[in-house]
This record gives structure tokens, sequence and C-alpha cells, in this order.
């Protein structure tokens, strides 16, 4: 399965953040949540998962466009499950964003999980403006308990105006390779969190297995890894609290 | 390959090369302290996944870089080459560890193998990345190819964490050599595959990345405030 | 690498004028940049103190700045702090992979960095101590790090130890012998400490003294002046 959908939200004369475009394809179902709930001042989309997918075989694609001044929080409903399918080649996702000039977008997914079996390749580009904001969560469950996972891979790439922020792949890859303490340290859990969001954390704040980073070129990452998705959340937290503006950010306030 | 080409990839390699790399556990030190590093088999294990996060991103760059002071890049070329690496190098602590081998290195190199290819990569920043410096100056003096290159920067990426294991914990020499050396195919995988990417733009290049050791990293700072390390990484 | 600075050969000249950074390995001219002086020797021997007191007594007339490397990092430089005999941003500390003889001689990057952080800190700083982490009697400095070396030993180590030779007391720039106070206590004979000093290193200065009795050594502050007033040599 093939399938596109499009999100786009733009200021009006009133400065308002209107949803411009939203084009949903199976099984990606946008939501946009009534502006008489959410004051006008941002858009509130939820991304919901209406078939069951990412199957092998299907390529699904997002785009979405924050113009400039305009606020979005895009939120997912439910925990996306890979799938092994019927189709050679395995599943893939991609997400293009881009955030115009004084622009801002939370991404909020739920967890994407790995089952056995599954093959899926993820990718996430994101392009800023200047004074663009933006911060997208990305929590990786690999395998459900008890199960190992198939082969996943995944790539987050930020930049700002041509400048690269952050481009990092995660291959956990086989059981040796996960299992070591140089690289996922026996974590089933991988979280991870960009947040290009104005002021930057002076100095990196880190914690048993998790840590807020800021970036060489601006913007910062929370991430951390645990055994279940819980503990890893909550070490995410903690991370994210971190942040200059981490009072703000923690409380997913729309 | 000239002979000298040999020697310079030798002699970068080498655990007594003056570059600074003998403070650099790379991990280790706060895996030891964790207890989940204590043996020589757990070493290993800790090497293989260290390859294959950190150790191919160098491998990775340095390749590009071999590949590209050969060719003649320019200083521009080389700080939008920084800024890539620097880009798919989310840790500061790792960032730091880096640029501080790759100060050290170029240091030592500068006197070893000077190249118009070196001048013009320090006038783009003087604390470049140390893969990026392995790169040059195998590139810019013709004496290695992005292969070789690839492969001394894996190599220094488990030689250094093995090294600090035997000053750590009084690991077996003989063990926690064989503990890298059982790594020879993994190594020569990654170091072909590095190979294979040298023609790509700077941005399109792999960002391989171990969580984990980002991790440690990280808390191996938090803990030199708090208490002390002995490594600088 | 060579050890002296002064090697055969002329590095390349870049004629970019829109290089606007200063060329990072290049030194200014000659005298233009801090001297260097290592302070080696065995553990306990009194090179944290010794520093201690050259820091009050040629702190008044020069800036200088301290970089140490004992093996638990942050013990010298508290001392000096709590000493306050210099501020905690004039003092370095290097982190030296549990070798600390291989970090001031084999391979002296780390405290080349931390002596090039001291300079951007304090661009005026004239003189820097480089202290050692306590080691062995064959520990020295390597020539590229340090432009002048005292090696520290004390009689409470043993009046054998000059005898004992090793590179750091037979080439060291300068041998000081620490608490002589204790000699007596300790049962050292002094003559043989000194006999056997001289007779190892030939023309070499010996210092014997008493930081009890003399707490702002003032011969070794006498030869490190000397240094000074000879310059730091190019590079």
């Amino acid at each position: 399965m093939k399938a596109c959908a499009r999100l786009s939200v733009e200021c009006d004369s009133r400065g308002d953040s209107v949803v411009r475009e939203l084009r949903s394809a199976s099984p990606l179902t946008l939501m946009p949540r009534p502006a008489a709930r959410t004051g006008g001042k941002h858009a509130v989309v939820h991304l919901v998962g209406s078939m069951t997918a990412p199957l092998g075989g299907d390529e699904l694609d997002l785009r979405i466009r924050v113009g400039a001044g305009a606020r979005l929080l895009l939120r997912g409903i439910a925990a996306t499950l890979a799938l092994p399918g019927h189709h050679p080649g395995g599943s893939r996702s991609s997400v293009h964003v881009e955030v115009d000039d004084g622009g801002t977008l939370e991404y909020l997914p739920e967890h994407t999980v790995l089952t056995r079996r599954a093959e899926h390749r993820a990718e996430l580009r994101v392009e800023l403006g200047a004074r663009a904001r933006m911060r997208c969560r990305e929590i990786l469950v690999l395998g459900r308990s008890g199960e190992v996972p198939g082969s996943l891979r995944t790539s987050t790439h930020v930049t700002r105006q041509g400048t690269p922020l952050l481009r990092q792949t995660l291959d956990p890859g086989d059981a040796r390779r996960r299992a070591s303490a140089g690289h996922l340290a026996s974590a089933r859990v991988v979280a991870n969190e960009p947040m290009m969001w104005g002021s930057d954390p002076p100095a990196p704040v880190s914690g048993d297995w998790w840590s807020l980073v800021p970036l060489a070129a601006g913007g910062s990452v929370a991430s951390a890894v645990a055994a279940d998705a819980v503990t890893a959340r909550r070490r995410l937290a903690e991370a994210v609290r971190g942040h200059p503006d981490g009072t703000e950010l923690a409380k997913e306030h729309w | 390959m000239t002979t000298s080409g040999r020697l310079a990839m030798l002699a970068l390699a080498d655990a007594r090369f003056p570059g600074g790399g003998h403070v650099h556990s790379g991990g280790l030190e706060e895996a030891t302290h964790r207890g989940v590093v204590t043996r020589p088999e757990e070493l290993r294990e800790f090497l293989f996944g260290r390859l294959h996060g950190t150790g191919e991103l160098a491998a990775v760059f340095a390749a590009a870089a071999t590949h590209s002071a050969a060719g003649g890049a320019g200083r521009q070329y080389w700080l939008r080459f920084d800024a890539e690496l620097d880009a798919r190098t989310p840790s500061p602590a790792q960032r730091d560890a880096s640029r501080a081998q790759g100060r050290g290195t170029a240091r030592a190199g500068r006197v070893a193998w000077p190249s118009s290819a070196l001048d013009e990569l320090l006038a783009a920043t003087a604390r470049p990345h140390h893969a990026t410096v392995l790169g040059v100056l195998l590139g810019g003096s013709g004496n290695g190819t992005p292969r070789d290159a690839a492969a001394v920067a894996a190599y220094l990426a488990l030689s250094g964490s093995a090294s600090a294991a035997v000053r750590l914990l009084g690991l077996d020499p003989f063990a926690a050599n064989a503990a890298v050396t059982e790594l020879g195919p993994e190594l020569d995988r990654v170091a072909e595959r590095a190979a294979d990417t040298v023609g790509d733009d700077p941005a399109d290049l792999p960002a391989p990345s171990a969580p984990a050791l980002d991790l440690l990293a990280e808390a191996h700072q938090r803990h030199h405030r708090e208490e002390v390390r002995l490594f600088a990484s | 690498m060579r050890a002296e600075h002064d090697h055969g050969h002329n590095h390349p000249v870049n004629f970019d004028p829109t290089v606007a950074e200063p060329d990072p390995f290049e030194p200014a001219s000659a005298g233009d940049r801090p001297l260097r002086i290592g302070l080696g020797g065995p553990v306990g021997s009194g090179k944290t103190a010794l520093t201690a007191a050259l820091c009050r007594t040629l702190g008044a007339e020069i800036e200088l700045g301290v970089v140490t490397n004992d093996i638990y990092t942050t013990e010298d430089a508290d001392f000096l702090i709590k000493a306050g005999v210099l501020d905690a941003d004039r003092i370095e500390a290097v982190q030296t992979g549990a070798c600390p003889h291989t970090a001031i001689r084999d391979d002296i990057t780390a405290n080349l960095d931390a002596v090039e952080r001291l300079q951007q800190r304090h661009p005026g700083v004239r003189l820097v101590l480089v202290e050692s982490g306590g080691d062995n009697l064959t520990a020295v400095f390597s020539r590229g790090l340090a432009d002048a070396q005292v090696f520290v030993v004390d009689v409470a180590g043993g009046d054998k130890v000059p005898r004992k030779g090793g590179p750091g007391v037979t080439t060291a720039d300068l041998l000081v012998i620490n608490k002589i106070d204790l000699a007596e206590r300790v049962g050292a004979d002094m003559e043989v400490m000194l006999s056997d000093a001289h007779r190892m290193r030939g023309e070499l200065p010996v210092i014997a003294q008493s930081l009890t009795d003399t707490p702002r050594a003032p011969e070794v502050a006498a030869w490190v002046r000397q240094r000074l007033a000879a310059g730091a040599p190019a590079r």
C-alpha cells in the first residue's frame, strides 16, 4: 500500500493558526480538533492509524508544513505496530516537515513497536526557517515483551536554513549489537526528542541512562534508553525537564 | 600504495603515536564503573558495539576526508564537512573527545606529513574532528586510500578502549589484545562499506549512532565532576 | 617528533588573505610564549608543596599558571586553591589515562592542550609550572613539553635515591632534595645524598631545602628567575 497524507497550517490575518490543507490517506488519517476548542492560536491535529500498518510492502508518506508564525501540535493516538507483511521489501514510512520563519511544530507520535520479522525503515526530515521551533518525539520499542524484534533503520535529519543540526540513524541490528554496552546496552526501548526551541541548555544534563545535550549548531536532544517503555518515558521526561523551557515542554500544554 | 604510505597508516594506528589517544577510554571507564565490563569477553562485546556505532561513523568520515583531501578540497568544503560530523555527534562529551584527539593528531601529523590539504583543513577549524584529520593526513600526503583511513579510524575506536581496560581492570593484556583482533572480519566490513560512500556529498554520508554509548559518554563527564575519572573520555 | 623545538623545517606559508584565524600550531616568535617548567619526582616527595611555594614567591612578580597531572585530578588543584596561592582559573588539571609518565613524556598532547587553555584564559601568562603525577625514578618530561625540568626527591625516600640514578636524577635541569629537616629523624645521611647527587649529575645543579625552614623556596625561585631571564626558547 502506498499512501501520502498532507497537512499544512498557516497563520491567518487575525494571527490564528488555521489548517489550510488536510489530506488524509489511509492508513494516515488526520483529525483536526475544532478551533473553538483550541482557542485558535494553535492548530491541533490527531494522527490516527486507521488500519493495521505499516505492513511489509507499505510506503507511507506524511508531509507537514507550518507557515510563518503558525503553531501546530500533531499528536499520535495509539502506538504504531510495525509488522511483517505478505510483500517483500519491508515497510517504509517517511515524514517530511517544513517549519517557516517563526513557526512552531510539536510532533508527538506514540511509540513504534517493532515486532518479530518486521522490516521497517523510517525517516524524519525537518527543515526549519529562521526562529522556527520544533520538537519531535520518537520512542522505539524493539519487540514486545519477550519478543525478538525484526530489523529497523530509522533516520532523523534536522536542518535550519540548510545548516545541519542533527543527523542520526539508529540500526539496532542483531541481538549481539543490542546487547553490547558499547551500543544499546540491552535496552529494549530507545527514546529521543530533538528540541529546537529557542533557548538551549547551556551545558549537558544527564542521569541514569538519560541525557539532555546541546547540539553543536543549535538545538538540543533529550534521549533515554530503558528495558521498558514506562521507564523510558519517565527518563525522557526527566531529560526534557532539564531544558530551559522544560516546565513548558514537560506539560504538553495544549 | 607507496612504502611510505603503508608506514603512515601504521604509524597513525600505533598506540605510540603521540596524538593524545592514550587519555581516552571511549566510554570504557564509565562502563567499568557500572560493572558492565569486567572480563575480556565483555570487553570484546563492548568493542563490537562500539565498532558498529562510533567506529563506523569515524570510518565513514575518515574515508570521505581521505578522498576529498586527495581531490584538493578547500576551506569551505571542510567547514561543511565539520558541521556534518558535528550534526552526527549529539553528545558534547563525544564531540570534545573527537576534537581533542583531532587537534593532537594534527599537531603530531603536521610535523610528520605536512600537506596543503592539512593546511586547508586547519584554516577551516583549529580543532578538527579526529576522523577528519586521519583522513586528511593520509589523503593529503598521498599516503593512503579511503579504505586505509577507514580501517585506521575503526581500529583506533577499538584499541583505545582495549588499552584502557587493561589499565583500569588489570585485564590480561593478551586476552584484551585478542578481544580486538577477533573483530578483524567485522572491521574489514566496516572499512569496506565506509570506502563505498566516499563520493557522496557530506550531507548524505551515513550517520550511524549508538544511543547507550552516547549516554555513557555524558555520564563519564558528569561523574568526573562528582568524583574522579582517570580518562578524558 | 623531535623533542627540541628548533626543528629543521619550514612550515608552509598560507597566502590566503581570508584566513583570519591565527595558525593554530604556530606560536608567536621567541619569548612570546610562557616558559614551561616541569616538576617531576616520586609520590610524596613534595612536588605540590614546592609548586605552592613557587606560586607564593613568584606570583607577585610574574603572571603564572599551573598544570597538574595528579592521578586524582583535583587533589593538587584543591591544595593550591586552598593554600590561596593561585586562583582556580589559573590551574588546569590533566586526565592522564592512568599513565602519568606517558602524559608528560611519550604523548604530551593533553598537557599541551592544558597549557593552551591557560594561555587562552590568561594571554599574559609568562610562566607555566607543569607538575607531573607522582611516578618513579625513570619518569622525565619530554623537551617538547618542558623547557626546563626540576626533579624532586626527599630525604624520607631514603638516602640511596640519588645513587640509584635514573633519568630524573641524572638529567633534570635541577635536582631538589626536599625535607632536609627530617634527615636526622629518618636516618638519612645528607652528605652522602649530596655527594651522590653531584657525582651522578656532573655540572648540573642540586638544591637541598626544607619548606618547613624556608617556606618560600628562595633558592629554587632564584633558579626559576634565571630561567625566565634566559627566556623561552623559540619553537
